[in-house]
């Protein structure tokens, strides 16, 4: 009985009321220290690693170094010289007769070759892999053995000895200067389909018709670096209900209907991902040009000054913003394009 | 309308108490084959398979020629290859001198142990240090989460080739929070201001807080010291500064790694966790006996990168552990002994065999498939690791939610 007329009060007043919401917030933000604790060993890593890192790094770039005797003992003295490690790379610099911003330059026009390409590849290879056919599983293993394999110290192994893999031509390619790879391979494969008679007939752009060959002879590149995006693509078209395919097909939809007005808009976000991904990849890759050019200028000293660290970082430091820069601008133009089928918290 | 249904019925042929037996006026099996494959939807069908084999069958191709190419060019004789590298494509001779070589000479074993010890750890260290990151950005809201995953995305970002110089200075000089200086008798340090300056009683007293001994050993490989100075642990004689960043979730593609992982565990239905917290389960416990055994396939999708990537590593044991190498040859990894081959490091037997093979064959065309098959040899264990748990990687990525 006494029982009954304290939960009745309960129910009722309003002290105990607010005794109940400061156990929700005790729960609330118990599981927020649960978070800082799961989170905790990047951001002790962050701060007590990165962040040093980070900041000799930019020391570094806007100091010079030079290593004296001093009572018998090589000794590193820095001295801060401000922006004049930036203005020598950008102005004065060169790297087997080559200035930085042009590497530079010729690295973004790469990127403006690669990215769709890659994208477009492994997007269209997802849709073909989720695809129901006979030896499914058999494909989806190749595929994605780039992932693993195509990286480090064997990508390296392959564009080396990719040089010298065509035998007579690559020699003849070697002292016109040219450099043979894997690509020209595939480009003498289909060279007996003659892409460009075939293309010659269709009235599509002259840049088109450049791009789609270039596309063609770079397909060992292109089908190397789009194994991860490959993998997100496909999760992404495997996480769409069937449930939405099933209604279009009853509505009456084609596949190409299908496709580009619920798969399309359905794996958006991850359109936008890979992007990303595919411009991190690609920019940090060691085969990279101007990764190359930035390494190549790391051991440069000059008169007993150092140079090359100081040189060598503060282009990183250009390459970095300029690498950030494009990253926040294709985030920002594709994600006023990005369906996005319910908002996360 | 009656009349013409009756005729139309199919003539019912016997009639028994289960069965039926009707006779049908079957159209002729031509006139079957005609309606069924003279069609353009059959044509379209057979169209699209050829062009899809053709172009699947093509890329695998692509993708395995290099390996194939370097399997054949293992297995050739020296004499083939006289007239310079990759003349032929198929081998005449069969010889295996240079798996001889490589197996005998080249101390390979030893660096496919190193690299599988360091591989192991690190992949596994990635694994669960990432998975904890995950965890903590996929189910608990905290003032800052997506400041902190904004930069998890920043590391990622910045390339670590182009923060080489100071990460050797960090690894040279691994200090944290001057607790090496102090206990080294260095005093505390603020930005060139240190606390020994007050005067010459308080120097004295921090220099005698000298407690630490000159090197630590760690490992049982004698190389492996870490030498502690003033200016703090030198630890590019060991593999540590890939640990910390692993331990960190800092090492190469750790935000990639921590994104799929997150992505992941949002997956994972709340109501899950929330009836383990009922049933009296910690936070921790949860994360381990629930829904960590839960998430077995994306937890091997990336041990497998990160393994196969730390394997095939060529930054970081190159320029951050590079002394190890220089130290003590045994305690090489693979990538490094695959950077060390030149035709001057070609293993004696192989030499012996370009000096008998004579004038068209020279040292340095034959390094060539020396490399080569040194590569191969790399990538082997990866390829049959990955045959194992390739099945894991699809579905582990298939079944992560990533979209969601």
């Amino acid at each position: 009985m006494t029982n009954d007329v304290k939960i009745g009060q309960v129910a009722t007043s309003a002290a105990p009321k607010s005794s109940k919401r400061k156990k929700i917030a005790s729960l609330d933000r118990r599981k927020a220290r649960a978070g800082w604790i799961f989170v905790l060993p990047f951001l002790i890593g962050f701060i007590v690693v990165y962040l040093p890192i980070l900041f000799q790094s930019i020391q570094i770039s806007f100091s010079q170094y030079t290593t004296e005797m001093v009572g018998g003992e090589r000794v590193q003295v820095s001295s801060f010289v401000g922006f004049e490690n930036y203005k020598q790379v950008i102005l004065n610099y060169k790297q087997d007769g080559q200035i930085f911003t042009q590497v530079l330059l010729s690295g973004l026009g790469r990127l403006a070759f690669e990215l769709p390409a890659i994208l477009l590849f492994s997007l269209f290879m997802a849709v073909m892999l989720n695809q129901k056919m006979a030896g499914r599983a058999l494909f989806r293993s190749i595929f994605f053995m780039p992932v693993i394999i195509s990286t480090g110290v064997i990508e390296l192994a392959m564009s080396n000895t990719a040089v010298t893999t065509m035998g007579a031509d690559a020699s003849v390619d070697a002292e016109s200067g040219g450099v043979a790879t894997e690509e020209d391979t595939a480009n003498q494969i289909v060279q007996m389909a003659d892409l460009q008679w075939l293309f010659a007939n269709m009235s599509v752009g002259q840049g088109l018709v450049e791009y789609v060959l270039q596309l063609v002879n770079e397909i060992f590149t292109i089908v190397n670096r789009s194994g991860v995006q490959m993998l997100i693509f496909l999760a992404a078209l495997q996480s769409v209900s069937p449930a939405i395919y099933e209604s279009c097909k009853i509505d009456g939809a084609t596949g190409w209907e299908t496709f580009w007005k619920i798969t399309f808009p359905m794996i958006s976000p991850m359109i936008l991902v890979n992007a990303i991904y595919t411009v991190i990849d690609s920019f940090t890759r060691e085969t990279n040009p101007v990764m190359k050019y930035i390494a190549g200028a790391f051991s440069v000293s000059e008169a007993g000054v150092q140079l090359g660290k100081s040189y060598s970082t503060a282009m990183a430091w250009i390459y970095f913003l300029i690498v950030a820069l494009i990253i926040a601008l294709i985030a920002g133009v594709m994600s006023a394009f990005v369906f996005y089928g319910r908002k996360n918290d | 309308m009656n009349t013409q249904n009756a005729e139309n019925r199919p003539a019912v042929k016997k009639d028994t108490k289960k069965k039926i037996r009707v006779d049908f006026d079957r159209t002729p099996l031509k006139q079957r084959l005609k309606e069924k494959y003279l069609t353009f939807n059959f044509a379209k069908k057979v169209a699209v398979n050829i062009f899809r084999y053709v172009l699947m069958i093509g890329i695998a191709y692509v993708i395995l020629r290099p390996l194939l190419f370097w399997f054949l060019d293992s297995i050739k004789s020296a004499v083939e290859f006289n007239g310079g590298y990759g003349d032929m494509i198929l081998p005449q001779n069969v010889s295996f001198a240079l798996y001889r070589a490589i197996f005998t000479e080249a101390k390979f074993f030893e660096a496919l142990g190193n690299t599988f010890m360091l591989s192991l750890t690190v992949a596994l260290l990635q694994m669960l240090v990432c998975c904890l990151i995950g965890y903590g950005f996929a189910k608990f809201k905290f003032r800052g989460r997506n400041l902190i995953f904004l930069l998890v995305m920043l590391t990622m970002i910045i390339p670590h080739q182009t923060l080489r110089a100071s990460m050797d200075q960090q690894f040279r000089n691994f200090d944290i929070l001057g607790i090496v200086r102090l206990f080294k008798g260095g005093g505390i340090e603020f930005f060139g201001w240190n606390v020994k300056s007050i005067g010459p009683g308080v120097a004295e007293f921090f220099e005698n807080l000298n407690l630490l001994p000159d090197q630590i050993q760690v490992g049982l490989n004698a190389s492996s010291v870490i030498e502690i100075r003033e200016s703090g642990l030198l630890l590019t004689n060991t593999y540590l500064p890939l640990m910390i960043m692993s331990v960190t979730g800092l090492a190469f593609k750790n935000g990639l790694y921590i994104f799929l992982l997150r992505q992941f565990f949002r997956g994972i239905p709340d109501e899950l966790e929330e009836s383990a917290y009922m049933d009296g389960c910690g936070t921790f416990r949860t994360f381990f006996q629930v829904i960590l055994p839960l998430s077995i396939p994306m937890m091997v999708t990336v041990f497998l990168f990160a393994f196969c990537w730390q394997w095939t590593d060529n930054f970081y044991v190159r320029y951050l552990v590079n002394s190890v190498a220089d130290i003590d040859p045994t305690s090489r990894q693979l990538s490094q002994a695959y950077n060390q081959i030149t035709g001057n490091s070609l293993p004696n037997s192989l030499q012996v065999i370009v000096s008998q093979t004579g004038k068209g064959l020279s040292v340095d065309a034959y390094t060539i498939p020396y490399k080569t098959t040194f590569a191969l040899m790399t990538v082997a264990p990866l390829v049959i690791l990955y045959a194992f748990c390739q099945n894991f990687l699809v579905q582990g990525i298939e079944h992560s939610g990533i979209a969601n």
